[in-house]
């Protein structure tokens, strides 16, 4: 037998019964909200060049995706993400296409994590994309749907966390960083370290500095406003500001206000995303679940430039919750037939008529009335329907006969 | 909702941040007798204490299962990963240092030179900022000896006092980098849970010496 016969890749794995029953109803869950608030779906391939990832200003981390090469010695991955290979459909088979368009998938991405960090390098993730539109609208749109996505999937203590990545880009623009300096200052605003941050920051004089030094700790509910208001008063961070509170109230308007705070130090991707950006949380993942933001540039690598939002749900983490907190639903099926000897026929028809009537039934495939009820018995099958020349016998497994 | 969870770095560490915590006024006793527990509350608060490993403790906060670690800065920049790091306690205090063969000179001439480390990471990256090629052999304990059996050119280690390189006729050639303890916390627990997490760290900045 060879080596890796009988394990898989690490960061992978084989999800059984309850494990694929509950990332099948979170799929259903999202796809159902998706498709009724006029999303459509697409598929991108599983296997792409390696150039759609490579764009200039968006690209993935080389070292984060799966490598593979065709017969032509072209360098191929496979889908570290689901929204550039979307930008790429935008700008070539979608251009001619009556914007806004409202996209969504649900596909795997591939990710190299760290060895032994106990990562899935294969995430199953649903995402919509709303393409060509811009403004408070679209924004107000995605938001809310990203709420109404961990609410539909049952999550009762969910955060959806929104932000926006012009206040940080119009306070760090006015120090003239050069840009090693900058991407610094933003991992230290990025990972809220307070010290690092006030360090790098003391050799600078000026009022952005000293707003850049509150940035990351800005983040919460309604308190935050008021002293951001302050602070960024007359920096050209006022404006990003006054749009996102905007949003807030609006989000606040629709009843999502226990759900849904704000964190001025989101910095993540300050390449990609051009605008509003939100992530969300449920309890008992360490992790976000949810995250997305507008990113105006992106289909412009691509063709022509188009506005878009969108978000990702992170769909194993939402099942993995949904079965924490409910339970494994059940896998037996409720009756097992087995056919007297000559009654195949008619068991297998008395199947389909239960299955009509919306029970679960499974087919004796034993050849004793005996068999079957030690079968029944085993597996916990609850009732056992003895198809006969005289009849169907329904009687529970446990008492038989 | 479990409690809150804070994980301390078994050793040193954990004994000078137990100090903080009595200085905040915690009940410490459960603390101060945990025989071989490894899991330990802290009565009348909502927060409930892990002992591990520094390297662990940053694993624990990574996925979530703790929400607030004390670990050393040292072992974040050879570990790193995704957590906010959102204070430095100022104790622990040591420094990532670069040492020789006292009388040898590590940077001369063009041959490739091997350095013993525990810190492969912090070792490389602190060669790769200089632009020099250097090859890395990790070592488990004691790095100082492998320079004097021939090993290595060099060693990264922390530095204490500077005693046991003293002793086995070594010498700093260089600072790599300053060492506190540091106080990090889960990305999401920090959303979550902001008002208890935000009151522990005033409160612990606020004992500190």
């Amino acid at each position: 037998m060879l080596k890796n016969q009988l394990i898989t890749p690490e960061g992978t794995k084989d999800y059984l019964f309850e494990e694929a029953a509950v990332r099948e109803e979170a799929e259903t869950l999202l796809h159902t909200l998706f498709k009724a608030r006029g999303f459509s779906e697409v598929i991108t391939p599983g296997l792409e060049f390696l150039d759609v990832f490579s764009v200039k200003g968006h690209s993935i981390p080389i070292e984060y995706m799966y490598k593979l090469s065709d017969y032509k010695g072209r360098l191929m991955v496979l889908r570290p993400d689901s929204t550039m290979p979307i930008a790429r459909l935008c700008a070539t088979r979608l251009r001619a296409e009556q914007m806004p368009l409202r996209l969504f998938y649900n596909q795997t991405v591939y990710s190299q994590n760290r060895t032994l960090s106990g990562r899935s390098d294969e995430v199953k993730q649903a995402g919509v994309e709303l393409l060509g539109a811009a403004g408070l609208r679209a924004d107000l749109e995605m938001t809310s749907l990203a709420a109404q996505a961990l609410q539909r999937c049952r999550q009762k203590n969910f955060r959806i966390e929104i932000g926006h990545i012009g206040i940080f880009n119009a306070l760090v623009s006015s120090l003239g960083l050069d840009d090693a300096v900058r991407e610094q200052l933003r991992l230290y605003i990025e990972a809220k370290n307070y010290p690092a941050v006030n360090d790098l920051l003391d050799t600078f004089g000026g009022h952005e500095a000293k707003v850049l030094k509150r940035l990351p700790r800005l983040f919460g509910g309604d308190g935050v406003f008021p002293e951001a208001e302050m602070l960024l008063k007359g920096t050209d961070a006022e404006e990003p500001l006054s749009y996102l509170r905007t949003l807030y109230l609006k989000l606040n308007e629709a009843g999502l206000g226990s759900c849904v705070t704000v964190d001025l130090g989101i910095v993540n991707r300050t390449d990609y995303y051009t605008g509003i950006v939100f992530k969300g949380y449920i309890e008992g993942h360490g992790e976000e679940v949810l995250f997305g933001g507008r990113y105006d540039r992106l289909i412009g690598r691509y063709g022509e430039e188009t506005p878009a939002i969108g978000f990702a749900v992170n769909v194993d983490a939402v099942a993995r919750a949904l079965l924490r907190n409910e339970g494994a639903p059940s896998r037996m099926p409720q009756t097992l037939v087995f056919a007297e000897t000559g009654c195949e026929i008619a068991a297998l028809h008395e199947l389909d008529r239960m299955i009509i009537q919306g029970t679960t039934a499974e087919f004796a495939t034993m050849e004793t009335l005996e068999d079957a009820l030690h079968y029944a018995r085993a597996k916990g099958i609850d009732t056992i329907a003895y198809v006969t020349v005289n009849g169907v016998f329904l009687r529970s497994a446990k008492e038989g006969f | 909702m479990r409690p809150i969870r804070i994980a301390l770095t078994k050793g040193r560490l954990e004994k000078s941040t137990i100090a903080l915590f009595k200085k905040m006024g915690l009940d410490c006793t459960e603390l101060e007798n945990k025989g071989r527990r490894l899991i330990l509350p802290i009565p009348g608060t909502p927060f409930e204490v892990v002992l591990a490993k520094a390297a662990d403790v940053i694993t624990y906060i990574e996925h979530g299962v703790c929400d607030v670690g004390v670990v050393g800065k040292d072992t974040i920049m050879e570990y790193g990963g995704s957590f906010f790091e959102i204070a430095d306690l100022g104790i622990g205090r040591c420094r990532f240092a670069l040492a020789c063969k006292k009388g040898e000179d590590f940077y001369s001439g063009y041959a490739e030179k091997t350095i013993a480390t525990k810190y492969p990471n912090v070792s490389r990256q602190f060669f790769e900022k200089k632009g020099m090629d250097v090859r890395i052999v990790k070592i488990e304990g004691s790095v100082e000896l492998a320079p004097l059996l021939g090993l290595s050119d060099a060693i990264v280690d922390i530095v204490e006092t500077g005693t046991t390189l003293r002793e086995n006729g070594l010498a700093v050639i260089e600072d790599v980098a300053q060492v506190t303890a540091r106080v990090i916390v889960n990305t999401v627990s920090m959303k979550l849970s902001k008002v208890e997490i935000e009151k522990l760290i005033a409160d612990l900045e606020r004992v500190l010496p």
